[in-house]
């Protein structure tokens, strides 16, 4: 378990989403993540729990308050300087967002060209990283010849491929069976074991009880309960 | 070193794009063409026209008849003078001699002429200064001029007004071919951005949810948009090319239909002689279409 005397990877201080006709996605949401953390936020669907993600990568900003990354506001990033900053933050989706003209390999590998970095470097990461998340000999499909289950992994190690503080990960078993959403969740099981954070927004129940790990759930914008080791106690 | 790699790299990616969206890029590159197709044809329309109307220029003149009395000195002297002046391009003397033999050959020898002219006597045929204009507007003032100068009781007569229905005529028609040719040229210049414009939007629609992919993991909005610029240029230069073959393959079928009408020869040969300007038109408009479209089109989704 993460020690209390470290600083918080994220923080949220009193985040409010109101979108244009009065909706209010979030509701003065406070909380803090740690460094370490496997984080599952729950709620039933327009709950918040897709905003309150995509103020982590910046790809929403609140109408009030602050998020605050590794103690800096997010909102404070130059739009010139967010392409930096995501590369700290892995992003899961439960469409898996593979770009479709591309491999298995190139998907994973775009994320470090934008990078600048070698052919020869990108070559062994990428190899390296496919090969954690069991998809050796995959590397040449595209993301149509694979299952759902393999794209989720694709999208899993793309996500890996900067050794992001924190991965966020958008309801990333919706579209898997039982058994492919067991095998997403041992792989970030694991990936958290090597010390990345982790914030999973989820539906299944089973998963979350199985966990037993800090549970944060979201109810009409709203934090209703926040409680470590805890199972999934939304009542739908 | 890194700007050139990443440059490199975005070219790269939209030449995979290219190859991989195959149909879709194809589909692209024939409306591309269609459009130069028409503004090519109609910059070759107005050329040809231009050239019809030049060619009948050129065989435009005004001639001065002088008495028969007149000597041929004082007829070389008028020459001389016109030769100053800055309208006109060129003076021919003919002499009565000269304009004889010429007659006697377009009227093939006949021996029933000849034995006309023999009754008569004497040369019946007047010397004359065939005189051509740098512009056929100048042909009525040449002829006022003339008839106005101190050699006016010299001159016979001045064939001005016979031609003047003619000039009037070439006129009218450069004239309206050059309105005609411009109007035409700017609907289809219009027609062709737009459509190239719209048919860019779509490919570039059809890969907007890639954009928010590439733009999640991390790649800026210019390495987002390069690609797709590279796209554009690839587009541009294999239009280009089909436009500028296309337009070969056309205007040799009609080479038959069109012998003698250009100083050329036939449109075939028109499109030879301008084939220099047309390919860096074609280009540079097809390139600069696919570039721009690009350009645009993708903007709206690269926001945030």
């Amino acid at each position: 378990m993460p020690g209390k005397d470290r600083k918080p990877i994220v923080r949220f201080e009193d985040v409010s989403k109101i979108y244009p006709g009065n909706i209010v996605a979030l509701e003065k949401v406070s909380f803090e993540i740690e460094p370490g953390e496997f984080i599952s936020l729950v709620g039933i669907s327009g709950a918040g729990k897709s905003t309150l993600l995509k103020m982590i990568y910046a790809e929403e900003t609140p109408s009030e308050g602050e998020v605050y990354f590794k103690e800096r506001s997010v909102k404070s990033i130059n739009r010139k300087h967010l392409p930096f900053y995501r590369r700290n933050i892995g992003s899961i989706f439960q469409d898996f967002k593979l770009l479709p003209q591309k491999t298995a390999f190139e998907n994973v590998a775009y994320a470090l060209e934008v990078d600048g970095k070698s052919a020869a470097e990108i070559k062994n990461e990428v190899t390296e990283i496919l090969d954690i998340v069991g998809l050796s000999g995959k590397e040449k499909k595209f993301p149509r010849e694979l299952s759902g289950g393999e794209q989720q992994r694709v999208a899993v190690a793309r996500a890996l491929i900067h050794h992001p503080k924190i991965i966020c990960a958008d309801e990333p078993t919706g579209n898997l069976d039982p058994v492919a959403t067991q095998e997403i969740f041992d792989l970030l099981l694991e990936i958290n074991s090597y010390g990345t954070t982790i914030i999973v927004a989820t539906h299944k129940k089973e998963v979350v009880d199985l966990l037993n790990r800090r549970v944060i759930t979201l109810s009409d914008g709203r934090v209703t309960h926040d409680q470590n080791k805890s199972k999934y106690i939304l009542k739908v | 070193m890194q700007k050139s790699l990443k440059l490199w790299r975005t070219f790269k990616e939209g030449l995979t794009n290219f190859r991989r969206n195959g149909w879709l890029s194809f589909a692209t590159i024939s409306i591309l063409s269609l459009s130069l197709f028409i503004l090519a044809m109609a910059f070759l329309i107005t050329v040809g026209t231009r050239e019809i109307v030049r060619n009948l220029e050129t065989k435009i003149n005004i001639t001065v008849s002088f008495n028969p009395d007149v000597i041929e000195e004082k007829i070389l002297s008028v020459k001389e003078k016109l030769g100053h002046f800055r309208e006109i391009s060129s003076v021919e003397y003919i002499s009565r001699d000269a304009a004889l033999s010429d007659f006697l050959e377009q009227s093939g020898d006949d021996p029933v002429i000849r034995q006309a002219i023999d009754e008569i006597g004497e040369n019946p045929l007047l010397a004359s200064l065939v005189i051509r204009a740098n512009d056929q507007g100048d042909y009525e003032k040449i002829a006022k001029v003339l008839s106005e100068s101190e050699y006016k009781t010299d001159i016979s007569r001045i064939n001005y007004e016979k031609n003047k229905r003619i000039f009037e005529r070439l006129n009218k028609i450069n004239a309206a071919s050059k309105k005609i040719g411009l109007i035409f040229g700017l609907v289809f210049a219009l027609i062709a951005v737009l459509i190239t414009f719209n048919t860019v939007r779509i490919t570039i629609y059809s890969h907007r949810q890639e954009f928010e992919i590439m733009r999640l993991v991390g790649a800026s909005n210019l390495y987002v948009r390069m690609p797709f610029v590279f796209e554009g240029i690839l587009y541009g230069l294999f239009a280009s090319v089909f436009t500028l073959v296309g337009l070969g393959i056309a205007t040799w079928f009609m080479a038959g239909m069109t012998t003698g009408a250009f100083p050329q020869g036939n449109l075939f040969n028109l499109y030879l002689s301008e084939l220099p300007f047309l390919s860096l038109g074609v280009l540079v408009i097809g390139v600069g279409l696919g570039v721009i479209s690009s350009f645009i089109a993708i903007r709206r989704y690269l926001k945030i």
